[in-house]
């Protein structure tokens, strides 16, 4: 694909807005309540299953089944978490991640219900290819007709979908500002800060973690369904902890403590990743295209070394609100 | 033996209190009451179980065994949270402030009543949101104007000294309005001058008709500000009463003075020793 | 019935003793460095890789390529621990967490990007078995047992009897209990992370012999059986790491036995591993035979 090719770069701007989601998601439950949830990648695992299971075998109307996709996600937050919520920050970590790859070893081992290794296009089993995207489809294709008639001149589906993902994406990260900078906010910071303070002044500290939980869970779970539909097809392949990582990296570059910085890492995120597909240049393109996918996972790893060591405030934040030294 | 209280209604009550920590007792079998609107001073030589007795009293340990009262009602094993909700408040030995947040923000954290606090009423009723957090505000640059920490309201708390950390740790118990504040080692390392500050707040707190119970090793503070004395030694009460009553029981000067016996400073030579 | 029962317990010993020599490293540096190291895994695919060149491509014997592979795993934690963990040990728990995850994203795909994704294999007949009647035995996994026998008893015997080995115990079981007793915690950690580097290069290799087959995702794969022994030993205990590798190795092997109504389907071994780890995590992080800390 050209640099300078426009299509490419809206595909980009998708991708961008509904990682920006996905990172909200992991805001709330880490910057917001101080949860290291490493296993984020399973609400989106669990979303885009259910909601395709649903809509594939059961011919469930894509609505219902979104909303109980959410509901799933909901249940295997609280399922995988809730007990967990009283372990120490790097126990929750490896509990979490755990939990995750239960989630995806799961989706890989039982083919009659997700699939297996095929992903979605075996839920229809042997011989058929299974599409759970008709009906997003359709109501994309509409809502790009009147786009269109309504500027004048013709517009893309993925414009489309563009400027839907990032005017969701902007309306959530608006809430979850407003809250932040409310009552509730203020006791989840202190949470975060020191919990044991908290509860000396009387907040139900499981509460509000529980809280946090179950809206990442749904953040999870919404960025889920948008990238299934998206891309249309997915498999367990599609979410390895490593989409947990880069959520981390995301918030890490815009400013962990900083919730407006979320687009700015998100864009910034999903231009190093996608961009480095188009250095066709000396020396890179010494490297085949294969392995550059190797060296952008690399680089991945990379920045989250890099900035944990020199910047931990990420391009925007503050250094004295670090909420990374417990 | 619980000595009957001088009047007044017994506020908080503990009976048999037992704790271990793997086979070792820190508590083992303490019982006293403390009277609503008094001062009362928990002292003991070190490793006497007051602060443990402050942590099960207040909720942050289960007990073993034993009962805890409070205002009436049973609140033994209850949750940290649970207890401060009930107005059972507690400072801490080294004091908890949330560093990284203003001395405003801390104070405003600890006012009982923020519907704010409720998830999605921010949304559903946001001026009566507005109200009381205006009202938290205005009742929380009172309180700093009152501990003398006004001047450093919007400074991170993490910035504060000891001393100050302890008075703004009292400042944001006082905003929930308890009924009782344990505070444990207020005069521990802190400046003599903000020392006698904490102590006149202290003090104050009477005419507040709030009931006090302090941990202190400072025998001069203890004599000068208490109603009542209780003494612990290895877990258990072992006597209690006024200032004077304590200061000359035997039981008291032994359990002290043993403890500098042990340590070898002018203690019996040992004869028998081959 | 009774012939799968045997199989499955050799594989699972066999299993259960790499996982034990790797746990015990892993079990020393997280005892140390009281934080996970998710790059563990990791260590364990470059052992095998290392391993990998000398042997099919230098045409070195196994021997040869094993201890190589071990040294150059060694030298690999020492540097990685002197260059990023050490520097950067006071940032917090999650922050090492994140890094230590860099750091393995790192390594593997600096493995896949140099080796290349595709399966590789040791020089060793896999078409060949060896028949002991009532178990069979591939080449890979003989050489394992060979390999096995020397390490776990100069392991045991390096941690029980030496200085440096009981000074490792110490500083790994209490820190700060050792520092007070004056041990050299930093001079140990050193010693710690060259043991571990060295036990991790091993594991490796050996995985990938019982294998068969493996590519970069080796270490990966082993990750969380590492993580899982490691928590099940007590964290910090070595001697309880050796233990339950060997515990954890039996369980995932045999679960898959018929006599258990059907056994286990041998996919969803690594499940069996997750869910024992969460479980440990949530109600006895302290393993089996670690003291219940009061946090």
């Amino acid at each position: 694909m050209d640099f300078l090719n426009p299509a490419f770069w809206t595909f980009v701007a998708v991708i961008a807005g509904i990682y920006a989601i996905m990172a909200l998601g992991l805001y709330v439950q880490f910057s917001l309540a101080g949860l290291p949830n490493f296993g984020h990648v399973a609400f989106m695992a669990t979303a885009a299953y259910v909601m395709a299971i649903l809509v594939v075998r059961y011919h469930v109307p894509l609505a219902l089944a979104s909303l109980a996709a959410v509901g799933a996600a909901v249940a295997v937050g609280l399922l995988l978490a809730g007990p967990a919520l009283r372990l120490r920050a790097d126990y929750l970590a490896i509990a979490t991640i755990a939990g995750g790859e239960i989630i995806r070893y799961l989706a890989m081992n039982l083919p009659e219900l997700t699939g297996g290794p095929l992903g979605s296009m075996g839920l229809a089993g042997p011989g058929n290819i299974a599409m759970y995207n008709q009906d997003w489809m359709a109501l994309l294709n509409r809502l790009t007709g009147a786009l269109s008639g309504a500027l004048g001149h013709a517009v893309s589906r993925d414009l489309t979908m563009a400027l839907l993902v990032w005017i969701l994406a902007g309306l959530l990260i608006f809430v979850f500002w407003r809250m932040e900078r409310s009552p509730w906010g203020r006791v989840l910071k202190a949470i975060r800060e020191d919990e044991v303070a908290a509860a000396a002044v009387g907040k139900n500290v499981f509460a509000f973690k529980l809280q946090a939980l179950i809206f990442g869970a749904i953040l999870g779970a919404i960025a889920g369904l948008l990238l299934a539909w998206q891309i249309g097809i997915f498999s367990p392949e599609d979410f390895q902890p490593t989409l947990t990582f880069y959520a981390y990296l995301i918030l890490i570059l815009g400013g962990l403590n900083r919730i407006w910085a979320i687009p700015v890492g998100a864009v910034l995120f999903s231009v190093l990743f996608s961009g480095t597909r188009l250095l066709n240049f000396f020396p890179l393109s010494l490297i085949d295209s294969g392995n550059r996918a190797f060296l952008r996972l690399f680089l991945v790893g990379f920045l989250l070394v890099l900035f944990m060591a020199l910047r931990p405030q990420g391009l925007l934040g503050n250094r004295k609100e670090l909420i990374l030294e417990k | 033996m619980l000595a009957a209280p001088r009047g007044g209604a017994v506020l908080l009550e503990i009976h048999d209190l037992g704790k271990s920590f793997g086979g070792v007792a820190a508590v083992d079998g303490a019982s006293f009451g403390v009277t609503e609107g008094s001062i009362t001073a928990l002292i003991g030589p070190n490793g006497a179980g007051k602060t443990t007795v402050f942590n099960l009293v207040s909720g942050f340990i289960r007990p073993d065994r034993g009962t805890v009262r409070f205002a009436g009602r049973d609140v033994a094993g209850a949750r940290g949270d649970a207890v401060a909700r009930a107005g059972l408040v507690r400072a801490f030995q080294a004091p908890r402030v949330l560093t990284r947040m203003s001395v405003l923000e801390n104070m405003m954290l600890g006012a009982k009543d923020q519907p704010g606090e409720r998830l999605g009423m921010s949304w559903i009723a946001p001026r009566r949101v507005a109200k009381r957090e205006r009202e938290v505000h205005a009742r929380a640059l009172e309180l700093l104007h009152l501990i003398r920490l006004a001047d450093l309201a919007n400074d991170y708390a993490g910035t504060l000294s000891g001393g100050q950390r302890k008075l703004l740790e009292l400042g944001r118990a006082l905003m929930s309005e308890p009924r009782m504040i344990l505070l444990d080692e207020p005069m521990a390392g802190i400046a003599p001058v903000l020392g006698q500050q904490l102590l006149q707040h202290i003090r104050d707190l009477r005419t507040r008709n709030m009931t006090v119970c302090v941990i202190e090793h400072d025998m001069d503070v203890v004599m000068s500000i208490s109603d009542r004395v209780i003494v612990m030694d290895e877990g258990r009460v072992i006597a209690e009463g006024t200032p004077d009553e304590v200061q000359r029981d035997e039981r008291v000067i032994e359990a002290y003075l043993g403890r500098l016996g042990t340590v070898g400073v002018g203690g019996p030579p040992r004869g028998d020793a081959a | 019935m009774i012939e799968q029962l045997l199989q499955l317990t050799v594989n699972g010993l066999i299993v259960g003793t790499i996982l034990a020599l790797t746990g015990v490293g892993a079990s020393l540096v997280f005892g140390i460095q009281r934080v996970a190291n998710f790059a563990h895994g990791e260590y364990l695919t470059f052992g095998a890789y290392a391993g990998l060149i000398l042997n099919v491509y230098y045409r070195a014997d196994l021997i040869t390529a094993t201890i190589v592979a071990m040294a150059a795993t060694a030298l690999l934690a020492l540097v990685i621990h002197f260059l990023v963990l050490r520097p950067l040990r006071s940032r917090g728990l999650v922050a090492m967490s994140l890094i230590t995850v860099g750091i393995g994203l790192m390594l593997r795909d600096v493995v896949f990007m140099v080796a290349g994704p595709q399966i590789r294999q040791y020089a060793i007949d896999q078409t060949r078995v060896y028949d002991l009647g009532l178990v069979r035995i591939a080449p890979g996994q003989a050489v394992a047992i060979c390999v096995a026998a020397v390490v776990v008893p100069a392991v045991a015997y390096l941690l029980a009897r030496t200085p440096i080995g009981k000074s490792m115990r110490a500083v790994s079981d209490n820190r700060d209990l050792a520092a007070i007793s004056g041990i050299d915690v930093d001079h140990i950690g050193t010693y710690v992370w060259i043991l571990a580097g060295a036990l991790a290069g091993l594991g490796g290799v050996m995985f990938a012999m019982i294998q068969g087959t493996f590519d970069p995702n080796l270490g990966y794969q082993i990750l969380f059986l590492i993580l899982t022994s490691v928590v099940l030993g007590g964290i910090g205990n070595a001697y309880g790491a050796l233990v339950a590798g060997v515990v954890l190795g039996m369980v995932m092997e045999l679960s898959t036995w018929n006599g258990f109504a059907g056994g286990l389907d041998a996919r969803m071994k690594p499940v069996l591993a997750f869910a024992a780890l969460i479980a440990l995590l949530l109600w006895r992080p302290q393993g089996l035979f670690g003291k219940a800390r009061v946090l």
